[in-house]
């Protein structure tokens, strides 16, 4: 044992020697590791954060939240497909004990205009008052829809429409008329911006959104269906609990109403596994560059082998086994791999953090990734350094203290 | 650690137990020719004795030199060092053997540059499992023996020619070996120089009594010897000694008893024989 330990520390020192006086080899490889190393980091660490960005909305959102959709498989001969109406929800949270709170949503289509000038052409959408409150809206100025606001033609707008009316002369735009299609209505609020989240199941896009009364949307728009309902569950009783308890609950409303019921559980637990395909795809890609950094670290070796002919002819002529020899070569090439794998561990890191500060995401060091990058590396170098310490093992002393 | 005196006891040349080859044939093939370079060698050699091996290039001394450090194997033959039959072991068994009993001494030094004087020293120790400050001692101690305590920080680029080769012996001396190979020791070196080295290998025999065995074109090299061995065509064609205990003095030239003769024996014929010197 002792005799290895020396031998390794012997070969450590007289590596880092070596690789110091082959400067620019040693540097080219240690930039083809590094490359390697700190893309398939920078992946990583990507993935990772990408997914812990994703649960963080889902936590701000809370993860009692529960989304009902008509299912899209429904309609046979002979069962005509249900219809989700306002009637089927109004009392879903009254009547449903393990649905707390429920917000329905009628999507339409429309053109704004104010004062004549188009200001917007995106969606109306008939709301209660819970919506707000479920999906997180405020507002910037004046109400949200109210209950009481029951067949009138009041609306909300969004920020981005509200800015354009501003920019049309509009002050704060609370008060104003605005045409929305071929009716009037009366701005009673402006939301704050509201950062759209990636973790619900449909897209909210407030801030291009006109939102009206539920009972004024039914009049206005041409098939005023429900398209989705939020609601907020009881999460004691569980999400398999709700789901049923609110489908038998339609069902006694519509017998060919179904519908599909998503909660913000399901869709962590369905995104981390798309985010862990993803990763998996980065690393694989990842990999590729690692494989074409350790063939030049392969290449490395070997010249280095060739050149050092005489050196290995030396050491075998006092007394290197085979092995000895085979082993030096391998912590030279580990060495080397791990100090370009400590590189490129920084390297990918920054492009990380760059990239974070770019998106906008909250940067956030794994362990994971830096701990498996550096292993990864000295992995490497013992995978990619055996060909050529084993060639480097076998040459016949005379012929290597010879020298060509 | 055989003393001088022990040159006329049971170890000496004459009953020779350090190397010991008998019937020692190598061939080599090439392609479909088959060249048989050694055939048929016997020699011996005891502890302390100090052997120069002459012979034409091509000859096959090269190849014995090989054979007896154990870096080549005999196509047939047997071979004891020190007692043990070598022939049959397996390489890192040779290993082993080379780091234990043979130490080495290049025409072209091999010194690995990248290291100072003191590591290069150090290297067969390394091969040893020695412990970093036992190995720094030993290696200081044989430095200071070859006069170059001075230079145990520098690297071999930083050395004359003379200095690298008594580095080399020092190496090749660190590892306490029973013998040492030395191919032309001298061949890269001007007179004086080798002169110096000469002096250095004579004084490492006697007062440490390793077996020498220097492989030399240069008979001024040989006369500096106790032994002199001609190989010609795989052959031992004629071997003579002059062992100074026994008197039995012959030829010409003076008997060799210290360094300092082997010196002036060197130089004695470095003017005559300089055009020998390979560049």
């Amino acid at each position: 044992m002792a005799r290895i330990a020396s031998i390794v520390r012997a070969n450590a020192r007289e590596a880092v020697e070596s690789l110091r006086k082959a400067r620019l080899r040693t540097l080219l490889g240690l930039v083809g590791v590094m490359i390697g190393i700190s893309s398939v980091i920078a992946m990583i660490s990507l993935g990772e954060i990408a997914k812990a960005q994703a649960r963080k909305e889902f936590e701000a959102l809370g993860t009692d939240i529960m989304v009902l959709r008509k299912s899209h498989d429904q309609g046979s001969p002979g069962h005509p497909a249900g219809v989700l109406e306002w009637s089927h929800v109004e009392r879903l949270s009254a009547e449903v004990d393990s649905i707390r709170l429920a917000a329905p949503r009628i999507l339409g289509h429309g053109s704004f205009r104010y004062q004549g000038r188009k200001v917007g052409n995106e969606s109306i959408q008939g709301v209660t008052e819970t919506f707000a409150r479920i999906n997180q809206l405020s507002a910037a100025s004046g109400r949200f829809i109210s209950d009481l606001d029951v067949g009138r033609f009041f609306c909300v707008v969004g920020s981005g429409i509200a800015a354009r009316m501003r920019e049309a002369g509009a002050g704060t735009a609370v008060g104003e008329l605005l045409e929305v299609n071929e009716h009037v209505f009366t701005v009673v609020g402006v939301l704050d911006f509201h950062q759209e989240s990636y973790a619900l199941p449909f897209q909210l896009m407030a801030n291009e959104s006109v939102f009206v009364p539920m009972s004024t949307a039914e009049r206005v728009l041409a098939s005023p269906e429900i398209d989705v309902v939020v609601t907020r569950f009881d999460t004691d009783a569980g999400h398999d609990a709700a789901t049923d308890e609110v489908q038998a609950y339609l069902h006694g409303k519509d017998p060919g109403l179904d519908v599909d019921a998503v909660s913000a559980r399901q869709l962590i637990a369905q995104m981390e596994s798309q985010m862990r395909i993803f990763t998996l795809l980065l690393a694989a890609v990842g990999s590729i560059s690692l494989v074409v950094g350790g063939i030049g670290i392969m290449n490395i070796m070997l010249v280095s082998v060739v050149e050092r002919r005489r050196e290995i002819g030396l050491r075998r002529a006092i007394g290197a086994r085979r092995r000895d020899i085979q082993g030096q070569f391998l912590v030279e090439s580990a060495i080397l791999t791990t100090a370009g794998g400590l590189l490129g561990v920084l390297l990918g890191l920054l492009a990380t953090y760059a990239i974070c500060r770019f998106i906008g995401w909250e940067f956030s060091i794994s362990m994971f990734s830096v701990m498996s990058g550096i292993a990864t590396a000295t992995f490497m170098g013992l995978l990619f350094g055996f060909q050529p310490a084993r060639q480097a093992a076998k040459l016949n002393p005379i012929e290597a203290l010879a020298g060509d | 650690m055989p003393a001088r005196e022990s040159l006329s006891g049971p170890g000496a040349p004459g009953n020779a137990r350090m190397l010991h080859l008998t019937g020692i044939r190598k061939s080599y093939r090439i392609g479909p020719v088959e060249t048989e370079v050694l055939r048929g060698v016997d020699f011996q050699a005891g502890a302390g004795d100090f052997v120069s091996i002459m012979g034409p290039s091509g000859s096959g001394k090269t190849t014995l030199m090989n054979i007896i450090g154990l870096l080549d194997r005999p196509t047939s033959g047997t071979y004891f060092l020190n007692g043990q039959d070598v022939s049959r072991m397996r390489d890192d068994r040779l290993s082993h053997m080379r780091n234990r009993h043979i130490g080495f001494v290049f025409q072209s030094f091999q010194l690995l540059p990248q290291l100072t004087a003191l590591e290069n020293i150090c290297l067969p120790l390394v091969y040893r499992g020695a412990r970093r400050p036992e190995m720094k001692r030993r290696a200081q101690a044989i430095l200071e023996r070859v006069g170059m305590n001075h230079r145990a920080g520098h690297r071999p680029d930083q050395l004359s020619g003379g200095q690298k080769q008594r580095i080399a012996i020092a190496r090749a001396l660190a590892g306490d070996p029973a013998v040492l190979l030395a191919d032309e020791p001298t061949g890269a070196l001007d007179t004086d120089t080798a002169a110096d080295i000469m002096e250095l290998l004579v004084e490492t025999n006697r007062s440490h009594g390793v077996t020498i065995l220097i492989i030399t074109h240069d008979p001024a090299v040989a006369r500096g010897c106790i032994r002199q061995v001609r190989i010609r065509d795989g052959r031992i064609s004629e071997s003579h000694s002059r062992n100074p205990p026994c008197g039995a003095v012959e030829g010409e030239g003076p008997v060799v008893e210290t360094g300092a003769q082997a010196r002036a024996a060197v130089q004695g014929a470095g003017g005559p024989n300089r055009g020998k010197w390979p560049e």
